[in-house]
């Protein structure tokens, strides 16, 4: 009895980030109702001083290797990927708190709901048991869902909301399906027992088999259910062919929640399936058959890759919306990160871990810059910036280190991460050819280069008599320090590489 | 074995000195008010004149003519995971065009004082600019000369696009478009060099290259040294512009603003046959020769389709952009012959060209700023109310045709003739018997054509805008002003003196230039 309880304490001691969020959301909630304020910074501070509070723990927890009830792995992998959603949540939140359209509406669920999501998210990236992946993937979903459709009064706001529940449910039944055949084909539904790293299951009950059994067994099951499973974090990571639902519902959502899905949720997706593929395939000593079988996952990778940056941004070159044109500009980068991994290996989950980084950085900095604009303007157009450049300098200079930055032109932090991409690219695992995909990212960011400079040349080489925008130094001084981070990490980029590499603790 | 030969004597910090101070110019106007426009034109002139002072002095005292190798290096670890090295220094190869690029910078800040709509964020570029190419002319890290080379891209899509002409946004976007299209593919070879060798450093990469070292995967069909050859030549083909990749360079010319023009024309074609002799047919040797008659070919396609282009135009500026074209060619015959002569006329024609160039550039942007148009047709008897301008522009002109006596006539010279003693494409036998017509010969013979051609439009050009009956509406046209006599005056005196005593430059890429020899692997 006494052993149970010593469990029980140590497991929640190891979760104390997750019960610091969960703790943080309901203070929220219930201060809310207390206060009773409609425009309320005090929540906003809560959440802030809350997620800030779990990204310490985070910090003080690297390099624990643990399993909380036998569920809940915690890991610098995991670590990578909450700290993550920590400091993307914690964005979200100032955009919402500096959006003054956005405090209309009851702000106290607004700021409760981006900490559920982040909830969710910490327990998606942090588990090797497919229950409780599915589990914080659709905490996260929901949360994200009403997000999505905060504006209740819009009309786009609604459709946004509503085509993210279709497709959504649609993609978690697709994904649950596969890891039902996976299930039935191997009797777990833990990871590490199928990559062979468990020999016993540590919650199940029935006969486990290993993959490479159930490889040798029933083939088709499991590429069934893996191109189904892919299909799930697909969506999640608004991948082709399941990105059609990233457009509408990144236009549609209020700018703060389409920052949390472009860049919390996106990672937190990515961070599920990398743990997915890296511990099944990956991994060393996967077996033979397992190891053929990688080169086949890692084509079907790379095309989605391919396919996912060349429709991303070819959709993207003829948007007249800036938010609609950083939603296709998301889907690309999704793409590229894909590389990464595609490669499969421990130096491409790494490179994918370090672009993730990367993308922080400069997407938030875009996000800023769109939310100002769209604040100032009251319009989202590409036409709406016409002339601005020189107008609002500390606005418009980062925001073109973010554009230069998101093309991949150095001396920014995302030219040093397409770098690895591309070294991850043409260092595949053994076996494989990528170069072909080296060079089809490399032409990506030449398309890409159009519709980036685009916006360039709308805010500094063409000309309006409109009226100088009202500054706001708050934001101005996030997007300096954004830029200076662009261009910081692009020169000295250690700091991040040396985060990442530390974070893959996920196959040894 | 020590390939930047990092002995204390031969260590300095001298080069970043040159490479950093147009940096800290760019932060020094950057903190000057808007307003004042006149201190920052001063500001930008002291940060481009410390470099060129710097630069002479290396030019003529630091730099050992007579040493093999690299010199004034610095070197240092930067980003250790990866391997990159912030490693610099100069040999007779980048020395000259180093010294060429300070010259320019400087022109360009009194020559920028026409720009219309001018103000701070014009120096801050060009400063920046300045950076960017300084930077890789020093680079021995190829991840660095990537870096830098990627760096004056930026600065220049805005200098052309928000300083240029009516045209200026198209031009600034093809621009950009087309040479990152190059970037990603040298970055794609340059990744696959380092994965295969360990290194960026481009000395290891040369001496790898050259005992045949590398063994990386083939991709699209062609073999590991093919692929990164053919990657790596066309990002520096589409930059010095060689045929078909040439399109770009009318454009931006004609819609950049004269100083810009000057800039990209004199130092920034130079970048693409610069990155050839130091980062492609060193690292590539083999793709290299086996590929040299395409070079060739697609050089004297250059050269003549070039200046039958501007045979046709009558835009003055857009004439003078394609006999950039038609004389970069050059550059492109003279490297792919293979013969130490044509090196050394390649060589030389990028140091010879980038002054011509930048001087006719010059001539047209003083009438245009008179005129407000280009058009050939459109001037006459120019001659007359401007005798010094016609004086000038009749000294730049000629050196740009090759006139013997002009800079542009040794590099050419020796061009063709090493070009007419190449051995590319002999058989055995010819190469015993020691006399055979190959595929250079018959090329150089047909570049003699764009010699000719050459001749022509500039001459029907000068006639056009210098002689014949005076146009009334320009009867009263003031001649040159001291402000652009002092702009143009030292190219025109440098394409004089260099036509005269041609070893000021060739006496410093002698070495270099024999040291690249020493990589050929067949026999000549």
């Amino acid at each position: 009895m006494f052993a149970l309880q010593d469990l029980h304490l140590h497991g929640l001691s190891l979760l104390s980030p997750e019960l610091t969020l969960v703790a943080t959301a309901l203070v929220i909630l219930m201060m809310d109702l207390i206060w009773k304020e409609r425009d309320s910074w005090r929540l906003g501070a809560i959440g802030i001083v809350g997620l800030g509070a779990a990204a310490l723990q985070l910090i003080g927890a690297h390099g624990t290797q643990d399993t909380a009830f036998a569920l809940v792995a915690i890991d610098n992998f995991g670590g990578f990927f909450k700290l993550f959603t920590c400091a993307s949540t914690v964005v979200c939140i100032a955009f919402v708190m500096l959006d003054r359209r956005e405090r209309r509406h009851r702000i106290g669920e607004y700021y409760f709901l981006l900490v559920s999501a982040a909830i969710g998210i910490f327990f998606m990236v942090s588990t090797y048991n497919l229950l409780l992946l599915v589990l914080g993937l659709e905490l996260a979903s929901l949360a994200s869902y009403s997000l999505a459709g905060f504006h209740k009064g819009e009309k786009r706001s609604a459709e946004a909301s509503m085509k993210y529940v279709v497709f959504g449910g649609l993609s978690a039944g697709v994904m649950v399906f596969g890891i039902s055949l996976l299930y039935a084909a191997t009797g777990t539904l833990d990871l590490r027992v199928m990559s062979g790293a468990l020999a016993v299951d540590p919650i199940g009950e029935g006969v486990a088999r290993s993959l490479a059994i159930a490889l040798e067994q029933s083939p088709g099951m499991i590429a069934l259910a893996m191109i189904l499973i892919l299909g799930g974090f697909s969506y999640k990571i608004s991948a082709a062919p399941f990105h059609f639902w990233a457009p509408d519902v990144y236009e549609g959502s209020p700018t703060p929640v389409t920052t949390f899905l472009a860049v919390a949720s996106k990672a937190g997706g990515f961070g599920a399936l990398m743990r997915f593929f890296g511990v099944l395939f990956v991994a060393p000593d996967v077996g033979e058959l397992v190891a053929a079988y990688r080169h086949e996952i890692g084509m079907v990778l790379a095309l989605v890759a391919a396919l996912t940056m060349t429709l991303g941004n070819l959709a993207a070159l003829r948007q007249t919306s800036i938010k609609r044109m950083l939603a296709y500009s998301s889907v690309a980068h999704a793409g590229y990160v894909l590389v990464g991994i595609a490669a499969m290996t421990q130096t491409g989950m790494e490179a994918s871990m370090f672009y993730l980084a990367a993308y922080y950085f400069m997407n938030l900095g875009a996000f800023g810059f769109l939310l100002y604009f769209s604040g100032v303007t009251g319009r989202e157009t590409l036409e709406s910036l016409r002339g601005m450049g020189p107008k609002a300098p500390m606005i418009t200079v980062p925001m073109v280190i973010f554009l230069v930055s998101l093309t991949g032109i150095p001396p920014m932090v995302g030219f040093t991460g397409k770098l690895q991409l591309l070294y991850a690219a043409m260092s595949p695992a053994e076996g494989m050819q990528l170069g072909w995909l080296a060079v089809c990212l490399g032409l990506n960011s030449v398309i890409s280069l159009y519709y980036y400079m685009r916006v360039v040349r709308t805010l500094f080489l063409e000309e309006s008599d409109a009226p100088k925008p009202a500054p706001q130094l708050p934001m101005a001084v996030f997007l300096v320090v954004m830029a200076f981070l662009t261009v910081w990490y692009g020169l000295f980029f250690s700091p991040l590489l040396s985060w990442a590499k530390s974070s893959m603790d996920l196959l040894t | 074995m020590d390939l930047l030969n990092t002995n204390p004597d031969n260590l300095s910090t001298l080069l970043s000195w040159l490479t950093f101070l147009p940096l800290i110019g760019m932060c020094v106007v950057l903190l000057l008010p808007a307003s004042n426009l006149r201190a920052i034109k001063i500001t930008a002139g002291v940060f481009t004149f410390i470099p060129l002072v710097l630069a002479t002095q290396m030019y003529f005292g630091t730099f050992d003519k007579t040493v093999s190798g690299y010199q004034m290096v610095q070197h240092f670890e930067w980003i250790k995971a990866l391997g990159i090295n912030y490693s610099v220094g100069v040999d007779g190869l980048s020395m000259p065009l180093l010294w060429l690029t300070t010259i320019l910078f400087f022109i360009a800040v009194p020559a920028s004082e026409t720009v219309p709509r001018l103000s701070k964020a014009y120096f801050v570029l060009l400063l920046l600019l300045e950076l960017g190419v300084l930077g890789v002319f020093v680079s021995l890290d190829f991840f660095l000369f990537y870096v830098y080379w990627e760096i004056m891209l930026l600065p220049m899509y805005f200098l052309i696009g928000i300083w240029g002409g009516p045209q200026r946004e198209y031009a600034a976007i093809k621009f950009f478009l087309y040479t990152l299209a190059g970037s990603v593919l040298m970055l794609i070879a340059v990744i696959a060099l380092r994965l295969d060798a360990g290194t960026f450093s481009i000395p290891e990469l040369v001496a790898i290259g050259k005992a045949g070292g590398f063994t990386g995967p083939a991709l699209l069909g062609m073999s590991f040294t093919t692929w990164v050859f053919w990657f790596l030549f066309v990002a520096f083909a589409i930059k010095i512009p060689a045929f078909p990749f040439h399109t770009w360079l009318p454009d931006a010319h004609v819609q950049a603003p004269t100083p810009i023009s000057v800039i990209l024309a004199g130092i920034l074609l130079k970048l693409g046959g610069y990155g050839l002799l130091r980062g492609c047919f060193p690292i590539v040797p083999d793709a290299f020769q086996d590929f040299a008659y395409v070079l060739g070919i697609l050089g004297v396609i250059a050269i003549v389709y070039g200046a039958y282009v501007a045979l046709g135009q009558s835009d003055f500026k857009k004439m003078v952009a394609y006999s950039s074209v038609s004389h970069m060619g050059f550059v492109l015959l003279g490297m792919a012959a293979l013969t130490e002569w044509g090196m050394n006329g390649a060589a030389l024609q990028m140091f010879t060209h980038g002054i011509s160039s930048a001087a006719c550039f010059l001539v047209v942007g003083v009438v245009y700023d008179r005129a407000h148009h280009r058009d050939l047709n459109g001037f006459g008897g120019l001659a007359q109310p401007m005798p010094r301008y016609w004086a000038m522009a009749t000294i730049a002109f000629f050196a740009s045709l090759g006139l013997p006596g002009m800079a542009g006539f040794v590099s050419e010279a020796l061009t063709m003739v090493g070009a007419f003693q190449s051995q590319v494409g002999w058989t055995d036998e010819a190469i015993a018997s020691g006399w055979m017509w190959g595929p250079f010969q018959w090329l150089t013979l047909i570049a003699t054509i764009g010699i000719v051609m050459t001749a022509a439009y500039i001459l029907w050009a000068l006639q056009r805008v210098f002689l014949g009956t005076l146009n009334e509406k320009y009867a009263d046209f003031k001649d040159i002003s001291a402000r652009e006599v002092f702009s143009l005056a030292p190219l025109l005196v440098l394409c004089i003196v260099l036509g005269i005593f041609p070893w000021y430059i060739l006496d410093w890429m002698e070495v270099s230039i024999s040291d690249l020899m020493q990589i050929l692997t067949f026999a000549g």
